[in-house]
């Protein structure tokens, strides 16, 4: 009887040791948060303090509408402690005014502080140039907040339907679904992630490229942490995240509402609800995003009535028709499909257009009757041309014969996935199926693309990489 | 003379489904998303022969029949035929009426192999030798662990089945967990429902191969399936060794059912239900219940498979189907049906 008392005593001495061993591992190590902070302040502008110089003359001359005048001088105030801004009627190195930021069909974004409200930098100042940075980042998001000129609360409804209180501005954002990273990168609001899921980054040229994009990628990279399926509720508390954006497919939402967390759901699964939820990445973090979002929105639909324009002669006959297939030759994309709206603007139609769902998976006589003129492969998954065209089976099909068989290209982002790359996508398929007709061209379009909305410099060798066609 | 009569008769029996298996193969190569007429379908079989007589035939409509619907069919055929026959003769030796093939976890590993060929992205018969080899596996692990434990070996020999099968069915979980909901984990769903589509005249020769061997011995085996399902003692007064035997048939019906589930998946229930059918039609004699079974496995499967392939665009998984139309059918003969086991 003794023996056994000793044991269990000693097991449950045992066990005692292991928790307090686990919770000093837990101390050891520097916490995620202050992993995060650190990288977050290096990342930062230029402190608003230490810049002490005796001259009290203006670092700058600025020219501004009357109306924007306040705005600016509380910017100025914050970031030059104890100096006035000087305002001046012409040669000012700071134009300050307003305008509609998103018109024309490939806009050019200026830095945004208020909405409509652009500054530009006219000359090499450098005081100017950090100024600007300043006054579109969320510091100068706070200062125009006190001084009144933004609202500090933001209710926005998401695309699930809920109204979501959001205390402006928001600076650490978690998101778990690719898409999502991928809007938030394209409103070039990337530096308020703390933690994000990707799409496209697991291949080895993706992660390369997502690397040169965002020099943040690998840390902020949280995938084994944040996915539609799975929520570390630890890991994210460890993140003290002001918004976690997601998809309203996550299957733990039920969890993360009972813990009250801040979430703003995503469904974006066809072209308006896209241009919507791009317009609300926007809105969440302030008027600069908000410009790069209305600017992609007029991309968007600027190449869309590019091409109806351009195949408008063309019947409901003449037009190509398309099977879009799966990481396997025989799942095709249903008619619920982002896809399916994808091939409707390049001037195609969906030979599949009639299932519904997801995926769905067919059989080769099923295809053999919709008799496609063309096949697009996604570029994700392990799908290949060469599974289509080396196939015996396939080559009943005359488009697998004429070898109209063709793979969607990538960058990081799948370009047949509801995220903001896919403009790019409707631009590739539109060069595909109507080379005659429609005047726009993939490289041209995804240099515009990658450096405006990315802000990254595209390598020409890449554009050739997932541009070219045989 | 009233025995003659009751021998001949379930002779006749035992026929039909034979029969009616090669009629339905015929009559499943007409029927299809595409609209060919049987006439044509008839001139296109005998092209290889007479040319000449399927000339104004478009080329399509050829290239279909041969290449697709032939030996979808066939597969179709090959793996419902094996299952039956596997289904009876494992039933039989475990002395159990709810054996089926998956009773050594058979089915089970050949489920991991393919999840983790389908996570791991490869080719599709990189996927089935996957399946195939831990189909093999997940027995051996079975039977290695039956070992560890002396007396009554079969009933050891079960439990260990079922416990591999377990074990294999967790790493499925655990690897469908981790698969890329956009594209590999639909694939491993999609696959461990079973399907016939992939099946193309490259991937029928080790099934067929298989298959057909394997049936041939169940076929040659099978009044000793009647002298094993006696009891051990009663096996070997009639002299035939049953540890050997039951060693040789586990071994046989592993190979089919592994080289079965390779190329089509998971397909629950033809196994277990098709027995019973069996039994209904010609009784409880394997003689004349093996041959039955057989052909019944195939009539049930390329009927499925007929449904699966024609009645959506989208394809049904098997799995879906046999188990919609395999449970009430099990109850069904169940309830009516209480000849001797």
């Amino acid at each position: 009887m003794k023996k056994y008392r000793i044991r269990i005593v000693m097991s449950l001495v045992i066990m005692i040791l292991l928790l307090v061993a686990c919770q000093s591992v837990d101390t050891d190590q520097p916490s995620t948060t202050e992993i995060a902070r650190t990288l977050q302040s290096t990342t930062e502008l230029p402190p608003s303090t230490p810049i002490v110089e005796t001259e009290i003359s203006a670092r700058f001359t600025i020219s501004a509408e009357l109306s924007l005048q306040s705005a600016i001088t509380a910017l100025y105030q914050a970031y030059f402690p104890g100096e006035a801004p000087v305002f001046v009627e012409t040669n000012a190195d700071l134009a300050v005014f307003t305008r509609d930021t998103n018109n024309g069909e490939r806009p050019e974004i200026f830095p945004t502080f208020l909405e409509n409200a652009i500054v530009i930098n006219q000359t090499d100042s450098q005081n100017a140039a950090a100024f600007i940075n300043f006054a579109i980042s969320p510091e100068g998001q706070k200062v125009l907040i006190e001084a009144g000129e933004l609202a500090s609360t933001l209710t926005l409804r998401d695309q699930a339907g809920n109204q979501v209180q959001l205390n402006q501005p928001i600076e650490r954002v978690i998101s778990s679904y690719g898409p999502a990273t991928a809007f938030i990168y394209s409103v070039n609001a990337e530096d308020r992630l703390v933690s994000a899921s990707y799409l496209g980054a697991r291949d080895p040229f993706g992660a390369e490229v997502m690397g040169k994009i965002d020099p943040r990628f690998p840390d902020i990279m949280g995938e084994e942490f944040f996915t539609q399926e799975d929520f570390n509720i630890e890991q994210a508390a460890s993140l003290d995240p002001d918004l976690i954006i997601t998809s309203a497919r996550s299957t733990w939402l039920e969890t993360a509402s009972q813990l009250e967390l801040s979430l703003f759901l995503f469904d974006a699964e066809n072209p308006e609800r896209l241009q919507e939820a791009v317009q609300l990445t926007g809105k969440i973090f302030g008027p600069n995003p908000s410009a790069y979002a209305d600017a992609w929105v007029s991309y968007y639909n600027a190449v869309s009535s590019q091409i109806e324009e351009q195949t408008a002669t063309l019947s409901e006959e003449q037009r190509p028709r398309v099977l879009f297939t799966g990481t396997e030759p025989l799942r095709v994309a249903s008619g619920d499909m982002y896809q399916t709206d994808m091939i409707n603007i390049a001037g195609g139609v969906s030979v599949s257009e009639a299932l519904s769902g997801y995926w769905n998976d067919i059989n080769l006589e099923q295809v053999v009757v919709w008799d496609p003129d063309v096949i697009i492969v996604p570029p994700y998954g392990g799908a290949s041309v060469e599974a289509i065209t080396e196939s015996p089976e396939w080559q009943i099909l005359d488009a697998v014969k004429e070898r109209r068989v063709y793979q969607m290209p990538k960058l990081v982002a799948p370009w047949d996935t509801p995220a903001p790359d896919s403009v790019l996508g409707i631009v590739w398929l539109a060069e595909r199926l109507h080379p005659d007709l429609v005047d726009l061209d993939c490289s041209e379009e995804a240099d515009y693309f990658y450096n405006t909305f990315y802000q990254y410099a595209i390598p020409a060798v890449e554009i050739a990489r997932i541009c070219e066609f045989e | 003379m009233n025995d003659l009569k009751r021998s001949l008769s379930k002779k006749f029996l035992t026929i039909i489904p034979i029969i009616l298996a090669a009629a339905l193969f015929v009559f499943s190569l007409t029927i299809g998303r595409y609209p060919i007429g049987s006439y044509d379908v008839l001139r296109v079989l005998i092209s290889p022969f007479f040319p000449s007589l399927s000339m104004d035939i478009p080329d399509v409509a050829k290239q279909l029949i041969l290449r697709v619907r032939l030996p979808r069919i066939l597969g179709a055929l090959l793996v419902g035929a094996s299952m039956g026959g596997t289904g009876t003769a494992l039933q039989a030796i475990f002395k159990n009426p709810l054996v089926d093939s998956n009773i050594l976890g058979v089915t089970s590993g050949a489920g991991f192999g393919a999840a983790i060929a389908l996570l791991l992205q490869s080719s599709p018969w990189q996927v089935q030798l996957s399946a195939f080899i831990f189909g093999l596996t997940a027995v051996l692990l079975a039977f290695l662990g039956s070992r560890l434990y002396k007396s009554t070996p079969l009933l050891v020999l079960t439990l260990m089945g079922i416990l591999v099968g377990s074990l294999f069915s967790s790493l499925t979980s655990l690897l469908k967990y981790i698969a890329d909901p956009l594209d590999t984990l639909p694939a491993i769903t999609f696959w461990l429902l079973g399907s016939l589509t992939s099946l193309t005249w490259s991937n029928l020769i080790i099934l067929s191969g298989m298959t057909l061997l394997g049936t041939f011995f169940l076929w040659l085996i099978r009044w000793r399936l009647n002298v094993l399902s006696l009891g051990d003692d009663e096996a070997k007064t009639l002299g035939i060794n049953p540890i050997q035997m039951k060693l040789w048939i586990i071994v046989v019906t592993t190979l089919m059912t592994a080289s079965a589930v390779s190329v089509s998946g998971v397909i629950g229930w033809v196994g277990l239900v098709i027995p019973h059918a069996g039994r209904l039609l010609v009784g409880p004699d394997h003689k004349y219940l093996m041959p039955a079974s057989i052909g019944l496995g195939a009539v049930f499967l390329i009927l499925i498979d007929d449904i699966a392939r024609t009645l959506l665009p989208g394809e049904i998984p098997l799995g879906v189907l046999t188990g919609l139309i395999g449970v009430p059918l099990l109850m069904v003969l169940l309830r009516r049906n209480r000849p001797g086991w």
